[in-house]
């Protein structure tokens, strides 16, 4: 799949398809992939596919201009699709190199597993529904399950819906819904009070790098409404308060085009939990429009839209 | 004659205990879901285990992410205002480590030397500063090429070295001196001891593997300084978040707010981060609105312009901005691929 992927790639640039190509290349850190972006075709051979492929490339699509190549996951997939439903970038413009994902290692569960940090250990493999882990010289196995981001546990569509070239056969993802729920499922338990306490903890320490905002495809405001200061709608000091509100309407702006690609809770570098409240959001637009984000491209973006029907569910 | 002092591991709880009488501890903690520096409870000495270092740098302790600059009221006779109380408690940071501790020089240099920085200062000027050497660095440090070694430090007051069962403590500063003086419960240092402590340092030095080389840096920078396609390719990848600055030991910058609700209010300084593109929005213009000037300037700096100015390199090596970057920017690779021959 990897062998292809360069070839592909290389070949879209040499023949002009393309001006851009957008995928991973093996990061600077042990099992770290990171973005590549580049418009020489010799950089197309260090394009790789693996389970270390966390981010989602969608990202960086609007920031380059021209036809761009760009490698996506199922997830990835989605959110250019989402993309596309606003306007942000033409189907003409960009082929889609799916990758069918079997879903993505998050080291942070690994560590857990045999605690260690990452870069104490020696190798993670990914065979079958097991996560081989080597470390001091042993390995030891673990259930897919266990290793894989919540997200991932969750996916229903690991096989990209929209492509131009599809790099594999079309995967079914190990899905764990209980686990992926576990966090959720525990908060929904809490009474309100409880909830508003853990919440009110969880951005204590919020550090406002916006690093969840500007890691996520879907937020694509020119201009943040926690950046406006006519009026100022919160404060940019971190109290948790503004944290808070911040968050919460990011997640509402999200809504509808959010593919729960989880990345807003793997890069928080004070681990708060915010798939808690984005799934629970995408599981919400779900229940209430019967909508999945970046499903269509031809339709129309889910809060811009109105269907008199929706009304009887919506409101009560 | 020697003054080295040394301590069993499972006795630290009895030093910490003994120090919180006179200070507030700060030691490393897990407890707000986070490694930070966060006061001692009391009891947990577990860290000893698990810390390697704190995401969150004890730069925080001294320039925290927000703090009340004053407060003030508004009536018919104008404002009124009122300063913040100053915590009397000195703080005593248990377990820094040389990089961190370095980076606290290094911020004096601005909160000091600069100009006088009321804020910082009061919590610098009567904190002390407890030095607790690597053994276990990660792949993303690399301190040793900024003339630091893991495990020692001339910019703490105390230093201690793992020696196996015990920790070495040296005295580096006057200040650690007469902290050792009234400190009870510590044992003499032996010889035997002192020469597994060097021992414990090299070993800890030579952990460090990545490296970056510092030769002609400046000159490096000042001659690419304006090769755009260079620096758009390497910014190209960076998603302008603050998790760098933010988390970095050396950044200082801030930014101000004030908030004024009915007749009373407060003036706020945080975190402020270049990587932002509103960071240096001003009425007509943005010098700094493509994404590629905000990484030349993180970079430069940090390497051209804070040595130009204080002969000093803003970075120690510790490694956060490259292990908590959400695309795995590496600062060390970025240097290391600087398209000139100085």
């Amino acid at each position: 799949m990897e062998q292809r992927l360069r070839n592909e790639a290389k070949a879209l640039l040499e023949q002009g398809k393309v001006d851009w190509i957008i995928g991973f290349e093996s990061g600077s850190l042990k099992f770290a992939t990171t973005p590549l972006i580049t418009k020489d075709k010799n950089d197309a051979d260090r394009l790789v596919i693996n389970p270390f492929m966390v981010n989602n490339l969608a990202n960086f699509l609007t920031e380059v201009k021209g036809r761009v190549g760009i490698v996506a996951k199922g997830c990835d997939s989605r959110s250019i699709v989402s993309l596309m439903q606003d306007n942000k970038v033409a189907r003409e413009d960009v082929v889609i190199l799916g990758v069918p994902c079997r879903g993505i290692i998050d080291l942070s569960k690994v560590e857990r597993l045999v605690g260690k940090e990452r870069d104490e250990l020696d190798d993670i493999t990914r065979e079958g529904d097991k996560v081989a882990i080597k470390v001091d010289g042993e390995k030891k196995e673990f259930l897919a399950t266990e290793a894989l981001f919540d997200n991932c546990l969750a996916c229903e569509f690991p096989t990209p819906q929209e492509y131009d070239i599809l790099l594999g056969e079309p995967s079914t993802s190990v899905v764990n819904k209980p686990a992926a729920q576990e966090k959720i499922e525990k908060l929904k338990e809490m009474t309100p009070e409880q909830r508003w306490e853990f919440w009110k903890n969880e951005f204590s320490r919020c550090i406002r790098c916006y690093a969840c905002r500007n890691v996520c495809p879907a937020c694509f405001c020119q201009r943040c409404f926690v950046e406006e200061t006519e009026p100022q709608w919160v404060l940019p000091v971190p109290r948790w308060q503004d944290n808070l509100i911040f968050q919460i309407v990011r997640n509402i702006h999200v809504a509808g085009r959010c593919t729960d690609c989880g990345e807003c809770e793997r890069v928080c570098p004070v681990n708060i939990p915010l798939r808690s409240l984005t799934k629970e959001m995408y599981d919400l637009v779900d229940e209430l429009f019967h909508y999945k984000a970046g499903m269509d491209k031809e339709a129309a973006p889910l809060l811009i839209a109105y269907e008199y029907a929706e009304a009887e569910d919506l409101f009560r | 004659m020697s003054s080295k002092k040394k301590i069993n591991k499972k006795d630290i709880g009895k030093l910490l205990s003994r120090w919180s009488q006179q200070f507030t501890v700060l030691a490393p903690s897990m407890e707000s879901g986070v490694a930070t520096m966060a006061e001692w409870d009391g009891k947990d000495t577990s860290f000893l285990d698990w810390y390697r270092n704190t995401v969150i740098p004890p730069k925080a302790n001294f320039f925290p992410p927000m703090e009340e600059m004053f407060s003030f009221q508004k009536d018919r006779e104008g404002y009124h205002i009122e300063l913040p109380l100053v915590n009397e408690h000195k703080q005593l940071i248990f377990g820094i480590r040389p990089c961190d501790a370095k980076a606290l020089a290094i911020l004096d240099m601005t909160f000091e030397e600069a100009y006088e920085d009321p804020y910082y200062l009061a919590k610098r000027n009567s904190a002390v500063l407890v030095g607790l050497g690597c053994t276990n660095p990660y792949d993303s440090c690399f301190c040793t090429s900024l003339g630091i070694s893991p495990a020692e430090s001339t910019d703490v007051d105390l230093m201690l070295t793992d020696i196996g069962d015990q920790f070495l403590i040296e005295e580096v500063t006057d200040k650690g001196k007469e902290l050792i003086a009234k400190t009870s419960g510590l044992k003499e240092a032996t010889e035997t001891d002192e020469a597994r402590a060097k021992e414990a340092k090299e070993t800890s030095h030579n952990k460090v593997t990545r490296k970056i080389n510092t030769e002609g840096i400046e000159d490096k920078l000042l001659a690419c300084f304006d090769d755009e396609d260079y620096w758009e390719k390497i910014a190209a990848k960076c998603i302008s978040c603050g998790i760098c600055t933010f988390l970095c030991p050396t950044c200082y910058c801030f930014d101000i707010n004030d908030e004024l609700v009915k007749q009373q209010g407060a003036r706020f300084r945080s975190w402020d981060s270049c990587a932002f593109p509103l960071y240096t929005k001003m009425p007509m213009e943005n010098p700094r609105l493509e994404k590629w000037r905000r990484v030349r300037q993180r970079v430069c700096h940090k390497f051209e312009f804070y040595p130009m100015t204080f002969n000093v390199i803003a970075c120690t090596g510790c490694g956060r901005c490259i292990r908590l970057c959400p695309v795995n920017w590496d600062i060390t690779r970025v240097l290391e691929s600087l398209p000139v021959k100085v």
